[in-house]
């Protein structure tokens, strides 16, 4: 059962300081009267973004081009896709080899191939994904909300007991970490709009948990002691205030979710085995369990990362077919399962999936092939060895978004690919602004809502100039 | 007052002027007489007006949303509809209200009532047409001017404090009908006074030291004392302005050369108590050493105009120093104040290498920048110096004496830190109308008098009768125009928090990121694990939670209301948990207490007051007799979530 009629008055009523807090002199207020967000009919209550941090090559992926085998003295600029292309149950959607179980199920979503990275005059994936996530790109002078955030702000959790922003998957102690945590913040919504971290879905059920080593009944009891030590504290004579009050709502909320029935969906002991084992691929298929745990108990905005780490995972700047084959095998069962087990639940209308990255790959360009950036991985022209092999450069003129459910149409392409190098848009370009405006639309939220802090308007959009991408709606 | 505050309070007045609309035009007949003879707008309404009205409604203030600081405003009414009708004082709700007609409203709410003769003008008046004329003792729009003022101190009272920030507010206090409280307990003041100068909790034998002192200069001390701790003093304000300086150990940039630290220059300029012209200066023209807050964040790939170093050197300059915010102004002329786009290139245009092209919402104009400083009265900088030259040029300028908002702006922003709330709000918007404008520019001036030592304005403000006023707690939506009673209540910073709760267990940060002078030993002392302070360790989950900034943007106030994020690290985070044991450990190490004694000193170390015996019964059960380590983790916890602890009263 999904407590879908919880809305955003009860939230603020019950674990709300920052009801408050966004009052405050100083603080962000709505920007003004939100006509559009008002006559805006959501096709979603809850997203789910996951995220293909590093750059997943949409040739090798949703996007197949012509194949060529790998063998010694191939020429680089001969080769588009290191793998066979594979059908799916649609009949003008083809994919790469190694993502049979997604192909199963692209007739519940939509894929779009022409999405367009921004020019940032040099490529930095924390950059372009700071980009992709807030719409913005840094250094800023305000700190900018994560896509996370802004729904959280905007629409509040579905469930009062369930944060509204979950992140999964992403640590943050290796190269770029700071570029990282810059971005996976509310910015200037504040804090009580920021992302509630599970770096290991695994261990996520100790994030709803005491601390490690507490019982049950010691940490009941500690709370007991709070509470009557705040009975008898003689701080009530200096009166009702609303610093008190903040604390003690908080605190209140904070226990309210860690004994929350809700806190059971963090507990992924409790999935039967043989969908556990499904779903096991590692950290990202099990952290798209723990989404799909959340989802039923009323999460609002997940999003799962298959976690950025320069040169890991889609960051492949050598042997990148050896390495895609892998990071292939990591998605598809869990992705398309994910897909399934929300239909089955009835959820998935009300869903909307989204896997995306910050940008694509190409064995050759670096960039735009008009606008082409400092090449940074060293690509030999002929191939010697089977670590040459694979998409190793960044690209950042076509690349593949997958949508399922929350309103998309099902089966639907949109957007096509030029066949020869470079493989760039040819129709319907996509770019990361117009992709939010579609993002927040199925939400329910307009492309100018925004904010007003430090008395200018910050919208969701860049200048609140997104515009939605009509033709992905069913 | 500041704009941009929704209407959760303006319902509240709503609702107080909706009771009075039923009333009004049905009782007219017990209304007084109108008199009956020509009125005077300028001899007999508008003093009227001035002396009654305007205080909430004049001035720009709009309780209830009525304004009356014209014909039109007046005519416009209130949140709930007109409240005066040409010609027919009868069916004019302001005079049933001035009239008194409804015993729960009567306006205006303070002071005595209208009599009926002034009731009967006021009728007149309206009946008369609404004659008004301009007149000179309006309140004037308020325009803050660069040119420093020095205010004349006023005389002190008889018997009252002769500091001079109370002289200053006895006047006021008068003006706004405000009978100050008596002063809270001396224990309150150190633990207020020693948080807000050093971020700790007083040691309990210099608070008892404190209470036996019969002195009365006791206060004086206390602040020499805890002013005099270069070390606490220093290590507390570098929260502060590593928050306003963006500047931490990690952080976006620091990975390829894009940032550099100024850790080691700022906490020598806050040990050594360098004067604040001299800060400034050394951060706007800055050494190897102070370069990284003018150098700004610098992301590889391509930067959009109105964030280019030089840029961010005009706008973090600028807000810091000065109080203004050029980040509108930086992309186009701003909307909401007077700044330009050529004022905010004329500041860019002093940290540029070379000449600048004028940027409008990301257009290249076609145009040169004009070098300039934002206020070219106080003086120039020559364009045809080298980057250094004009550097320094412009810390001259920006330091002056004739620069008013530098000072205004620091006494300001001290103001803000003890009393939580600044003579003028947003501390970034000088330029807006302080709550006390004599004030503020008084202790400008006496900053500057006084050789820009920081120290001296605080020791003022602690010093003063108003510092030792109970504490008020005003909700961030409060309509009503704000009338200064005393400190705001505060909250601790993540870092006072911590360092408290280590100050009372002993059992401080580990991994430091900077070395610290270490007090001198004294003789025979038994060997102690190093203070390591919060905020010389990175940031962790927990004082992010606790609202530690990330120090990418410059942050001249921390949001201090909780959230149920920092409440799940609070209750449920490793981080916490980690540092209770280690305080345990280290607190049950010393030789045994008793439980209720254990109780007892820790209640009065970290709260200055006696635990009551109830509450050391429940603590003493948590802790367990003999203490047990979990006892005692929990009860620490469990005291430490008490908003009695967390909060500054």
């Amino acid at each position: 059962m999904r407590p879908s009629t919880w809305n955003r008055r009860d939230f603020l009523k019950t674990a709300g300081a920052a009801a408050l807090s966004t009052l405050a002199a100083g603080y962000p207020r709505e920007a003004r009267a939100e006509e559009d967000t008002e006559r805006i009919i959501p096709t979603a209550d809850t997203m789910i973004v996951l995220w293909m941090g590093g750059g997943m090559a949409s040739t090798e992926t949703f996007d197949p081009k012509r194949y060529t085998a790998y063998e010694p003295g191939l020429a680089a600029d001969a080769v588009l896709s290191t793998f066979p292309s594979i059908d799916t149950v649609v009949d003008n959607i083809k994919f790469s080899e190694g993502l049979s179980k997604i192909g199963q199920v692209m007739d519940r979503g939509t894929l779009i191939r022409t999405y367009q990275a921004a020019d940032l005059g040099f490529i930095l994936h924390s950059r372009h994904q700071y980009h992709w996530h807030t719409g913005y790109e840094p250094p800023l002078s305000v700190a900018a909300p994560h896509l996370g955030a802004w729904i959280a702000k905007t629409l509040g959790p579905n469930n009062p007991d369930v944060p509204a922003f979950i992140d999964i998957g992403q640590r943050f102690d290796q190269g770029e970490a700071e570029e990282l945590k810059a971005f996976h913040t509310a910015g200037f919504l504040g804090n009580e709009f920021g992302p509630f971290f599970v770096p290991n879905p695994e261990e996520a059920q100790a994030s709803v948990q005491p601390p490690a080593g507490m019982t049950e009944s010691r940490f009941v009891n500690r709370n007991q002691l709070y509470k009557s030590l705040l009975a008898q504290s003689p701080t009530g004579e200096f009166g009702s205030e609303y610093q008190k009050e903040s604390m003690l709502r908080s605190m209140d909320s904070a226990h309210r979710l860690l004994t929350s029935p809700a806190a059971k969906a963090f507990d992924l002991s409790l999935e039967p085995k043989e969908i556990y084992d499904i779903y096991n691929t590692g950290r990202f298929g099990l952290g798209c369990l723990l989404a799909r745990r959340l989802c039923e108990v009323g999460a609002r905005f997940i999003e799962v990362t298959s976690e950025y780490i320069p040169f890991k995972y889609w960051d492949t700047h050598e042997d990148g077919h050896t390495r895609t084959a892998d990071l292939k095998t990591m998605i598809d069962a869990p992705v398309a399962q994910l897909v399934l087990d929300l239909e089955e639940r009835g959820l998935l209308d009300r869903t909307l999936i989204v896997l995306a990255s910050e940008f694509s790959r190409d064995m050759l360009t670096e960039g735009k092939p008009e606008n082409t950036v400092k090449n940074q991985v060293e690509v030999p022209a002929v191939m010697t060895e089977l670590k040459h092999y694979g998409m190793h450069r960044h690209f950042t003129a076509a690349g593949s978004v997958l949508l399922f459910g929350g309103g998309m149409k099902r089966g639907y392409l949109h957007g096509l690919t030029a066949d020869e190098r470079p493989c760039k848009a040819i129709s319907n370009p996509v770019n990361t602004t117009d992709l939010h405006a579609t993002l927040f639309r199925a939400m329910g939220i307009a492309p100018n809502h925004g904010y007003e802090i430090e008395r200018r308007p910050f919208y969701v959009t860049k200048d609140g100039l997104g515009k939605p991408v009509m033709d992905l709606f069913a | 007052m500041l704009s941009g505050i929704p209407c959760l309070s303006r319902l509240l007045c709503l609702a107080a002027f909706g009771v009075i609309v039923s009333c009004g035009a049905a009782l007219a007949q017990e209304l007084p007489p109108a008199a009956n003879r020509p009125v005077d707008f300028d001899t007999e309404i508008h003093p009227l007006l001035a002396e009654r009205c305007f205080q909430c409604h004049g001035g720009g203030q709009s309780r209830g949303g009525l304004q009356m600081d014209s014909r039109e405003l007046l005519l416009n009414g209130g949140d709930s509809g007109p409240v005066v009708v040409e010609g027919k004082s009868g069916e004019s709700r302001l005079i049933s209200l001035v009239a008194g007609l409804d015993p729960e409203l009567i306006m205006p709410p303070k002071g005595p009532q209208l009599t009926p003769e002034e009731v009967g003008i006021l009728r007149a008046w309206i009946d008369q047409g609404l004659v008004w004329h301009e007149t000179k003792t309006e309140a004037a729009a308020y325009v803050a001017s660069v040119t420093p003022r020095r205010p004349e101190l006023p005389a002190a009272k008889e018997g009252a404090s002769a500091n001079p920030i109370d002289r200053f507010l006895d006047a006021y206090y008068a003006l706004h009908s405000v009978t100050p409280s008596a002063s809270v307990s001396d224990a309150v003041f150190l633990r207020r006074a020693s948080l807000d100068v050093t971020g700790l909790v007083p040691q309990p034998a210099d608070l008892d030291a404190f209470l036996a002192d019969t002195d009365p200069e006791k206060y004086a001390k206390a602040a020499d004392r805890l002013l005099g701790d270069r070390l606490a003093y220093a290590e507390h304000w570098m929260t502060f302005w590593n928050d306003a300086l963006r500047n931490d150990f990690q952080g976006t940039g620091y990975i390829d050369g894009g940032r550099k630290q100024i850790t080691q220059w700022l906490f020598d300029a806050l040990y050594n108590n360098l004067p604040y012209d001299q800060f400034a200066s050394q951060l706007i023209n800055p050494s190897a050493e102070s370069e990284g807050f003018v150098n700004g964040i610098i992301w590889r790939g391509v930067t959009a105009a109105a964030m280019v170093p030089p840029m961010q050197a005009a706008q973090s300059v600028s807000q810091v120093f000065l109080g203004v915010n050029l980040k509108c102004a930086s992309c186009h002329d701003s909307f909401v104040d007077h700044w330009k786009l050529a004022d905010s290139y004329g500041m860019a245009s002093v940290f540029s290498d070379g000449a600048m092209e004028l940027v409008r919402c990301d257009v290249p104009q076609g145009e040169t920048a004009q070098i300039k400083f934002l206020w070219p009265e106080v003086g120039r900088v020559d364009p045809k110096r080298s980057l250094a030259g004009r550097r320094a040029q412009l810390a001259r300028l920006l330091t002056s004496e004739e620069n008013g908002f530098f000072a205004r702006a620091i006494v300001n922003r001290i103001w803000a830190k003890f009393m939580g709330r600044g003579l003028v709000e947003p501390l970034d918007v000088i330029e807006n109308e302080p709550w006390n404008a004599d004030l503020l520019d008084w202790l400008a001036s006496d900053l500057v008098d006084h050789g820009y030592d920081l120290k001296h304005t605080m020791k003022l403000i602690l010093t003063s009768q108003a510092y030792r006023l109970p504490s008020v707690d005003t909700p961030p939506d409060s309509q009503n125009a704000y009338v200064f009673r005393g400190p705001e209540v505060k909250r601790m910073t993540a870092e006072m928090f911590l360092d408290t709760l280590s100050s009372l267990t002993g059992a401080w940060q580990e991994n430091p990121q900077f070395a610290v002078p270490e007090p001198p030993k004294k003789k025979d002392e038994q060997p102690k694990p190093p203070v390591i302070r919060a905020w010389r360790v990175n940031s962790d989950p927990l004082t992010r939670a606790m609202g530690r900034p990330n120090r990418e943007q410059v942050v001249t106030r921390r949001q201090s209301l909780a959230t149920a994020l920092e409440a799940v690290e609070l209750t449920n985070g490793q981080t916490l948990s980690s540092h209770l044991q280690r305080g345990a450990e280290s607190l049950l190490a010393a030789p045994p207490a008793s439980p209720e004694d254990l109780v007892s000193s820790i209640y009065r170390h970290a709260l200055q007051r006696d635990v009551t015996e109830s509450e050391k019964a429940a603590a003493a059960q948590m802790v367990g007799s003999p203490v047990t380590k979990e006892g005692f983790e929990d009860f620490l916890w469990a005291l430490a979530m008490q908003p009695e602890f967390q909060l500054i009263y």
